[in-house]
């Protein structure tokens, strides 16, 4: 198991001063090798839930064990350095873990090449375009090869094409390396295609409104009617979540 | 189709769909009947556009307002759930007012005080890790090297020509009241003193904060809100020695160095006023400041410029640290981290004047 959370809590404070729970209780296990998406409507605590499992939040109640040691992180924006170029940003995880110089270049380089960004390496990320700052984001948070990656929402910025490009590429990617992903995504269409299971969230206060695995064999085909069964679920839950009177006519 | 209105007396009965291009016949036909109670019949209405459903409400609300009234009768439940959402919406109890009673400016000065004891609470804990990290960090030398020519190389023309001004101005001013008694060869000694003991370090350490307080607090903030900081602190560096350090180490070896050549600039200021409006030759200003200054009132900027590097370095980056949310709270950061650097400035250097004549040699109290 890589991911285990036991009755997660989470507050803030209001500017008066009042407390408002925006998250929990959670309770969840994630298996090694899992690719699971966290489906939800904005504002329903995904993030923070990411945020927590990743260290830059801390619960105010419960348990979370982490099986995994290393983990990577791929944010909305991708949160390139700018100072720095693409070979620079994807080796300074590695720096990070006291990497000597050329087996980081060797490492980097690999990893660009997996993402279809080996000739970059030297261009900045002001002067790549959002798929390809996206693709770079991606290689940093793969390129310690991580046991758990965490991604919150990569591919909402990107038109629909690339975004299917980068998703393909990631579930490639994750694939061969055995890694443990955890996916935060408002697109159901997005969820169902990556995902082995999906766990929607419900908000005020995020919570977990539903959790399945989907039985949907690779490669997978957008247009396919099993495809379509299961998002049409999706969606009339996600709808209901939304506006509870809501019905959805086929 | 298009909706039909028909009257009859305190009667109006509509019929069809109505939609945007009715609105003006609707207002005209419920506004034109002056009836006290009249009944707005919708039993043959299939549909209303949304604006229109507006317009019947106001007005409606309108002839209430006036003691009379608009009765709503024969809805199918598509118009009444429009009408129920608009009551719902009227419905919503007012927000309460916050009146300003003596109880509400003590709770304000309340909210004031915890919010300023969170500050400073809040820096004096960032100061500790800053310097905890200071001494078991290893120094990043490029990044430390960048930050001394942003802070310290170009920071040398304004600095140097704002205390040589400075120093005009005070000779000057110094010359010509003293002058008036004869003693305008206590000028030199004078100014030399108010520049080393507080004009040269006090200018540039406002400068400074100006400068690079404000550009630390607004680099870390752009930081913050494009999640580098975050992604930093995934990776497992320590922030406060990655970002906050070479800031520090930076301020630590350029204003010392910045505040000498203040105090040379000021003096040097004092010295062309001297020799302008007084007619004082140089070898006679030189000699005066000679005699009056000592080695310690010099090395004495160098321990203040300590004092203000820290100060700049950790407000600055203190205040790009807090900021949440969009660009717009980078700014107020930014503003932050110059108003509260100066502030902190000023109150160190009136403790530190304290101690200052206390220590010197040869001050009589």
């Amino acid at each position: 198991m890589a991911v285990s959370l036991t009755h997660l809590e989470k507050s803030y404070q209001d500017p008066s001063g009042k407390s408002f729970r925006v998250l929990g209780p959670i309770d969840l296990r994630i298996e090694t090798g899992e690719f699971l998406c966290l489906l939800g409507p904005t504002g329903c605590g995904k993030t923070t839930l990411l945020r927590i499992l990743s260290g830059l939040e801390q619960a105010d109640s419960g348990k979370v064990s982490l099986g995994a040691g290393r983990f990577g992180y791929v944010f909305q924006q991708g949160a390139l350095f700018p100072w720095m170029n693409v070979e620079s940003n994807v080796m300074f995880p590695l720096k990070a873990k006291g990497m000597t110089g050329s087996e980081c270049r060797s490492r980097a380089a690999e990893m660009l090449n997996h993402v279809g960004l080996y000739g970059f390496s030297k261009s900045f990320p002001h002067e790549l375009s959002g798929g390809m700052q996206q693709r770079t984001a991606l290689a940093r948070g793969l390129v310690t090869e991580p046991e758990l990656l965490l991604l919150d929402e990569p591919f909402a910025s990107l038109d629909t094409r690339t975004g299917i490009n980068l998703q393909e590429m990631l579930r490639a990617i994750c694939g061969r390396l055995s890694t443990t992903v955890i996916y935060v995504t408002h697109s159901i269409e997005e969820a169902v295609y990556l995902a082995d299971r999906i766990v929607v969230m419900g908000h005020s206060p995020g919570r977990i409104v539903r959790n399945e695995s989907l039985n949907l064999k690779w490669p997978r085909s957008r247009l396919s009617s099993e495809f379509t069964e299961i998002l049409l679920s999706f969606r009339q839950t996600f709808e209901k979540l939304v506006d509870p009177s809501a019905t959805l006519s086929s | 189709m298009n909706g039909e209105i028909a009257h009859n007396g305190d009667r109006i009965r509509i019929s069809g769909r109505f939609s945007v291009k009715d609105l003006e016949d609707v207002t005209t036909s419920l506004e034109g009947n002056s009836a006290r109670h009249l009944v707005l019949d919708f039993s043959n209405c299939q549909s209303i556009d949304g604006c229109i459903a507006v317009r019947i409400w106001s007005i409606a609300e309108a002839k209430n307002a006036k003691g009379a009234s608009l009765e709503f009768r024969g809805m199918n439940p598509d118009i009444e759930a429009i009408f129920n959402t608009f009551k719902a919406i009227d419905d919503r109890p007012a927000l309460p007012v916050q009146k300003h009673t003596l109880l509400y400016n003590f709770e304000d000065i309340g909210d004031k005080v915890l919010a300023t004891w969170d500050t400073v609470y809040g820096l004096a804990i960032f100061t500790a890790k800053a310097f905890k990290a200071l001494f078991s960090g290893k120094v990043r030398g490029s990044i430390t090297a960048y930050y001394m020519e942003q802070s310290g190389v170009m920071a040398i023309p304004i600095v140097i020509t704002l205390n040589w001004l400075m120093g005009v101005v005070l000779g000057y001013q110094a010359g010509y009241q003293m002058s008036q008694f004869g003693g305008e060869l206590f000028m030199p000694a004078l100014l030399a003193y108010s520049i080393c003991w507080e004009i040269g370090p006090m200018m540039t350490a406002v400068l400074v904060a100006g400068r690079s307080g404000s550009a630390f607090a607004a680099e870390i903030g752009t930081m913050k809100v494009r999640q580098e900081v975050d992604a930093l602190e995934v990776m497992g560096f320590n922030l406060y020695g990655y970002i906050v350090t070479p800031k520090m180490i930076a301020l630590f070896v350029v204003m010392p160095l910045l505040i000498t050549a203040a105090n040379f600039a000021g003096m040097a200021g004092g010295l062309a006023a001297g020799g302008i409006f007084l007619k004082m030759p140089a070898v006679v200003y030189i000699a005066e400041v000679r005699k009056a200054l000592i080695p310690f009132d010099l090395y004495w900027g160098v321990v203040k410029g300590f004092f203000y590097s820290t100060i700049i370095s950790v407000t600055g980056s203190y205040m790009g640290m807090r900021v949440r949310g969009g660009p717009a709270a980078v700014g107020r950061a930014t503003t932050s981290a110059v108003v509260v650097s100066i502030f902190l400035v000023i109150l160190v250097d009136a403790l530190l004047s304290l101690l200052f004549i206390h220590i010197r040699p040869g001050l009589l109290l």
